[in-house]
């Protein structure tokens, strides 16, 4: 019982350590002897898969103005300063978050990107309805923590791919056939959820979480380009990346308009605007080309202004 | 009696012992029942009502929650959170019907019996207050107005609640923890009693660290209120308690601090009015 005692003040100690605050005069000994209601230890959890860098983004809006930021942002979603060490006792705040975004997507296609669904993913985990508070009532940190799901999940999936090609087991795609891949691939995960993406695009375009969204789609663009390889195309990393952004963006819009079996009609889209950022490599200047991105982006609106047209006008 | 009375507290400005500070405040409380929510009103100039209706929207609750409003005396948050839940359950059900458009009337009709009788949605407020005074108010009030479902009064010290660990989905305590004798007990109790993922809410008066608003404010309340207090109440010295009481109530940070050490997660302030008021939340995670 001793020894249980004193595993707990450990733990609590280094639990405490972490927070790094200000208040040093306020060591509570209660707190060191209390274990978490709700905060798991972390050898109780089957280990996470380790995330990849492009999924260590820092979407939690931040604490108000007034109050010193508590958590340092590392690299490390926990608390840090002591290289890590109090993640192997219990999980953090943030990890406990990120269990219940996680469980509250299952219950996204019904309720929508709402403080409602995570409310429902909170019960799921054995935790109060209340706990929604700690975000907040728009849902920008659960579909910001989807999207980077989906985005670490494409980058496993190309990681894969090109294990597969170093070993020899794989042919190495042309260029527009991988990047064709690798938007479609990204793209289909939003078909459970496609009925309420619309929802989460203009929650992603409010102000207050343009950085946070924008940071994670360059870096999944930029993901696709570095497993895309050395591939000569004529383009510099700035056209690259903004051609690449544009397919993508225009590509999605499309998809939420598009009502053809299996989406056929936005693979279709992709697989024409990615032709067309090709011979646009073979042509003139990279000042042009970039001008030229901005023309396929005007053409991607177009198209999808009149598939709107025209699903109105069948209707 | 000063022997066996135990540590000096303050009782507003005045120095007195833990026992004396407790039975003050009740019969403070007692002599001001009946016109508190006339003082409010005049006092914060009928603020306090937006005050509390921030509080409801920052907790946001869903249907099915369970609320323990503690130092609810005459009733103002849990009347609020009831409105609250109602309007969304309501919404909920709009929904719900949206949905079943390609249902037969039949089905329809069937489904509205089946909600009638849970306009609440399963959620319920109990309200917890030391002074029977006090309480006696609240149900007079709820009766008045027509609150009657989903509402349960409890007689009890919030150093010390008479209920279950782990029974609550949210806790809050409004213009009551400044009463408080034992502020840190308070708060171990109300960590107790909610359930993990269950959310603590502290709505106060606070600091406020502007210097010329805080003279104004000092002057007003120091000037005004308890002329208010006489001519209102009929009661001086309760109302010259009350103003002196926000003044030694720790500030923010330190009440944030106080917070943590019960064990709340995740804990943050809102100033409201410049720090006039400031609600507290923690997580017990």
């Amino acid at each position: 019982k001793m020894a249980a005692a004193g595993g707990l003040r450990r733990a609590g100690w280094r639990l405490w350590r972490g927070r790094a605050v200000v208040r040093c005069q306020h060591y509570p000994p209660l707190r060191a002897l209390q274990a978490s209601a709700a905060l798991r230890r972390a050898s109780d959890e089957h280990k996470k898969e380790p995330l990849t860098s492009s999924s260590q983004q820092h979407f939690d809006s931040p604490p108000s103005d007034h109050q010193p930021e508590q958590e340092p942002q590392g690299p490390h979603p926990s608390y840090t300063g002591q290289g890590g060490q109090e993640s192997e006792d219990y999980e953090s705040e943030e990890q406990l978050q990120h269990r219940i975004l996680t469980a509250a997507l299952e219950f996204v296609p019904e309720h929508g990107w709402t403080a409602e669904a995570i409310a429902e993913g909170a019960k799921t985990l054995g935790l109060s309805v209340a706990a929604a508070g700690m975000f907040h009532s728009d849902g920008s940190e659960l579909i910001l923590h989807f999207v980077s799901e989906c985005n670490t999940k494409l980058s496993k999936l190309l990681e894969k791919e090109q294990k597969l090609v170093q070993l020899g087991e794989a042919e190495k795609k042309p260029i527009d056939e991988f990047l064709r891949d690798a938007v479609e691939a990204r793209l289909r995960m939003l078909i459970p959820y496609i009925e309420k993406w619309p929802q989460a695009l203009s929650v992603l375009l409010l102000p207050r979480n343009i950085p946070s969204s924008l940071n994670l789609l360059t870096s999944m663009i930029d993901d696709i380009w570095h497993y895309a390889g050395d591939q000569s195309t004529d383009f510099n990393w700035y056209t690259r990346r903004a051609v690449l952004t544009g397919i993508y963006n225009t590509t999605e819009l499309v998809m939420m308009q598009d009502s053809s079996p299996g989406f056929e009609d936005t693979w279709r889209f992709l697989e024409n605007r990615v032709a067309d950022a090709m011979t646009m490599s073979n042509t003139a200047s990279q000042v042009q080309s970039t001008g030229e991105a901005v023309v396929q982006g005007l053409m991607g609106a177009a198209v999808t202004v009149s598939n709107a047209e025209n699903s109105r006008a069948v209707r | 009696r000063g022997l066996a009375a135990g540590p000096e507290m303050h009782f507003g400005f005045q120095t007195v012992t833990e026992e004396e500070r407790r039975e003050k405040i009740y019969h403070v409380f007692e002599t001001v029942a009946k016109k508190y929510d006339v003082m409010n009103d005049s006092m914060t100039l009928g603020i306090h009502r937006v005050w509390k209706d921030i509080l409801i929207h920052k907790m946001n609750p869903c249907p099915e929650t369970l609320l323990l409003d503690v130092a609810g005396g005459t009733g103002d948050i849990a009347f609020r959170f009831i409105n609250y839940v109602r309007s969304v359950r309501q919404r909920q059900l709009q929904k719900k019907l949206k949905h079943h458009q390609n249902l037969s009337w039949q089905e329809i009709f069937e489904s509205y019996q089946k909600d009638k009788f849970n306009s609440l949605g399963d959620s319920q407020v109990v309200v917890c207050d030391i002074n029977r005074e006090m309480l006696k108010v609240g149900k007079q009030k709820a009766q008045h107005l027509g609150y009657s479902e989903g509402l349960s009064w409890v007689l009890g010290n919030a150093e010390e609640l008479p209920f279950d660990d782990n029974k609550f989905d949210v806790y809050t305590i409004a213009f009551g923890i400044r009463n408080v004798t034992r502020i840190d007990l308070a708060l171990q109790e109300a960590y107790r009693v909610l359930k993990p993922g269950g959310r603590f809410l502290c709505l106060e008066f606070s600091h406020v660290s502007n210097p010329l608003l805080s003279r104004l404010y000092d002057l007003y309340s120091f000037q005004v209120i308890p002329v208010l207090g006489e001519v209102i109440a009929g009661d001086w010295k309760s109302y010259q308690y009350l103003v002196e009481s926000i003044r030694q109530f720790p500030p923010q940070e330190e009440l944030k601090a106080m917070i943590e050490d019960a064990g709340f997660f995740k804990v943050d302030y809102d100033n409201l009015n410049f720090g006039i008021v400031a609600i507290h939340s923690g997580f017990k995670l």
